[in-house]
């Protein structure tokens, strides 16, 4: 009865329970809102106007992991789309100018990786600059009006459907998270991530090329609001230099109530992937309700808050003692590790 | 001897200090000339009213930025609290034409200590970084402005003609607005060299662990620094209202990057435990110089974006370097002066 009890508790405790609970609970009051909503061809839908947050989520999650932000990921999309939309306009191949939009989100990515990583300044006020410059420099290369009319081989990825019913941009967001979880979790490169995020130092001591490991994250960050971009270009049909602007909440916010710990060395897939959906629910939600969208922003950043707030504070409680349960490091952010709270050591470096 | 080190270290530091702000005149003195001599109109009294009126607001709100930035935190949602107060200054006086200003105001810096009190205890009590805390509270601020504004617009001849001479009057020259901001400047100033609790945000920003054992309340120092800063940024919505014409629910949006661009140009180490109110005074005017000029050569609204955003990036990496360098120095003298006590030891 115990164990069994112990189990329960145990499984409680592990955020992504936490975020399916929740996930079927915002489920249930969205039923009673619409009858519309528990159909399956909704259901599958659910996710596809927040595809390009979540591919931005998912490349954000690896900077966080390793103990960096990069919140200039929106503006990254927008060069990014923007750029795209430029050498297609100009008569490349749409194709080619695919694959130049996502070298130029890269490069974009790799600016921020040298700042951070080489050049060793704080990733915080570089992308607060970056996301400025990143986000001018769309405005400049696309004043005006956007550029719509693309072919539909490439829109399809954002706004296309397999059967009618299942749409490509979850095949996409699906195929993202099962081959960066794989990098995440299963090889080295994913270790050493959570090895830098942990302890930067020691990180170094162990061998790891932390400086390299550095930039290829954000330049991977980069890379993926280039894919996010083709995604958005795909489902809204268009091409403009206010391309993502407002997403950054909700792509934060994703990863965080993801359960990755804000200052880096833990974290996973599946936790931002839930939270993705969690966040989706919401708003869809939200708009069967008929609330306004900065309405619905103010939901979405209390929950984001609550959620940190609740982890520590779990984590408090947990520190003064509840001797059945073993103590983990916490779930979101180890602010009471920092203000000396934490009496266990940190033995092991993990992804949950 | 030993003494005599320690002030030769002190001052080493000083002299770091005032090459920073040396840096920035010797950087607004190249753009003043630089623009003197490309726009027309660049010259002029009038136009140089105009810079003093952008630069005022600036000044106001990155003061009680930098108290924040100063103690190792970050407050993003500036510009949300500037719009929020403005509409309600804006609104107040829609309604009351005869309200007396002083009580307007205070009550903008009213609005603005709130939302100022909720980052701080955030940060604070619930554990949230800075950088998120603010990021969901510029969310939700603004989203508070779209409650409270209600999609309305309150434009400038529904306002009483003594509060838009706020920014339409010049007394001796300069525009009212840029003696409020020259006002909170020196009591900022004053502040920050003189007062117990601002000097522990120093301390605070330095070494937060430090600052802790050596007694010092950080906790409660922090959420001091954020309500400053929510006062000074309400007290900047209440000049935006009389500065622009049309106030609403998306007032001073993206106002916060012009804010932390003027703070980290002015020498603030977005680290925390440095920075002063002067060089953010002239952080302000040379953004503001730069930004005008751009405006008199006709170039897009969006290179200032972009300037902007490599302009954060350029002073950080400066003040970075900088910072390095003195650190640097400092250890070497450290080391030449442990090399010289046990040389001296070793003798006798």
């Amino acid at each position: 009865m115990r164990t069994a009890l112990l189990f329960v508790g145990r499984l409680l405790a592990r955020w992504e329970v936490l975020l399916v609970i929740a996930i079927v609970g915002v489920g249930i009051w969205s039923a009673t809102l619409s009858p519309f909503f528990f159909v399956r061809a909704n259901l599958l839908d659910l996710l596809t106007p927040y595809a390009f947050i979540g591919l931005m989520a998912f490349g954000l999650a690896f900077v966080v992991i390793a103990g960096e932000i990069d919140i200039s990921v929106a503006s990254i999309l927008a060069v990014s789309v923007v750029c795209f939309s430029q050498f297609y306009d100009a008569g490349l191949n749409v194709w080619l100018a695919l694959v130049a939009g996502l070298a130029v989100a890269t490069g974009l990515g790799c600016i921020n990786g040298v700042l951070v990583g080489i050049f060793d300044l704080p990733s915080l006020a570089i992308t607060l600059g970056t996301l400025a410059a990143y986000q001018g420099l769309a405005y400049v290369i696309l004043p005006g009006e956007g550029v719509a009319a693309f072919p539909e081989s490439v829109t399809k990825f954002g706004g296309g459907y397999v059967h009618i019913e299942l749409p490509i941009a979850l095949l996409v967001l699906i195929s993202f998270a099962v081959v960066l979880g794989f990098v995440l979790h299963a090889t080295r490169f994913g270790r050493y991530l959570y090895t830098i995020g942990s302890n930067r130092e020691a990180a170094r001591f162990a061998g790891i090329p932390v400086a390299r490991v550095r930039v290829t994250v954000f330049a991977l960050s980069g890379f993926m609001a280039g894919i996010a971009g083709v995604v958005y270009v795909g489902y809204f049909g268009s091409a403009r230099a206010d391309a993502g602007q407002g997403s950054l909440l909700d792509v934060v916010t994703a990863v965080v109530l993801g359960g990755v710990d804000i200052f880096g060395g833990s974290g996973s897939m599946l936790g931002v992937f839930l939270a993705l959906v969690l966040v989706a629910e919401l708003r869809n939600g939200m708009q069967l309700a008929n609330i306004a969208g900065d309405t619905q922003n103010i939901v979405i950043g209390v929950l984001l808050l609550t959620a940190i707030v609740l982890g520590n504070l779990t984590r408090a409680i947990q520190a003064r003692g509840l001797p059945s349960i073993p103590r983990r490091k916490g779930v979101i952010g180890n602010a009471t590790a920092s203000a000396g709270l934490a009496i266990e050591p940190e033995t092991e470096v993990k992804g949950r | 001897m030993n003494g005599a080190r320690r002030l030769n270290a002190e001052s080493l530091a000083a002299a770091a200090f005032r090459l920073r702000e040396l840096g920035v005149l010797v950087a607004l003195g190249v753009a003043v000339l630089f623009f003197a001599i490309r726009a027309t109109n660049f010259l002029t009294i009038d136009n140089w009213q105009d810079i003093a009126k952008d630069v005022a607001i600036v000044v106001v709100v990155g003061i009680g930025e930098t108290m924040v930035i100063l103690t190792r935190n970050i407050d993003l949602s500036v510009a949300s609290i500037v719009g929020l107060s403005a509409f309600v200054t804006a609104d107040t006086l829609a309604a009351h034409n005869d309200a007396p200003l002083v009580l307007v105001a205070l009550l903008a810096m009213g609005v603005g200590t709130v939302l100022g009190l909720v980052n701080g205890l955030l940060v604070t009590v619930g554990r949230v970084p800075a950088i998120i805390a603010t990021l969901a509270t510029l969310a939700i601020y603004r989203g508070l402005a779209f409650q409270v504004t209600n999609g309305e617009a309150i434009s400038a001849f529904r306002l009483p003609d003594n509060f838009l001479n706020i920014a339409a009057s010049k007394p001796l020259g300069l525009p009212t607005l840029a003696w409020i901001a020259l006002g909170v400047a020196f009591v900022g100033a004053a502040i920050l060299r003189w007062a117990p609790w601002a000097r522990d945000f120093f301390a605070i920003g330095s070494n937060p662990d430090a600052a802790r054992v050596a007694g010092i309340h950080t906790g409660r120092r922090v959420v001091i620094a954020f309500v400053m800063c929510g006062a000074l940024s309400g007290l900047g919505g209440f000049m935006w209202a009389s500065r622009y014409p049309t106030v609403d629910a998306v007032s001073a949006t993206d106002f916060e990057l012009d804010v932390i661009t003027a703070v980290v140009i002015g020498g603030v180490n977005v680290f925390g435990g440095s920075g002063s109110v002067l060089g953010v005074v002239l952080g302000a005017v040379l953004v503001a110089t730069i930004q005008n000029g751009f405006t008199l050569l006709h170039l897009s609204e969006f290179w200032k974006l972009f300037f902007n955003g490599f302009a954060i990036v350029v002073a950080v990496a400066i003040n970075a370097l900088v910072t390095h360098r003195l650190q640097d120095a400092l250890r070497r003298r450290r080391r030449a002066q442990v090399l010289a006590t046990r040389h001296m030891e070793a003798e006798a």
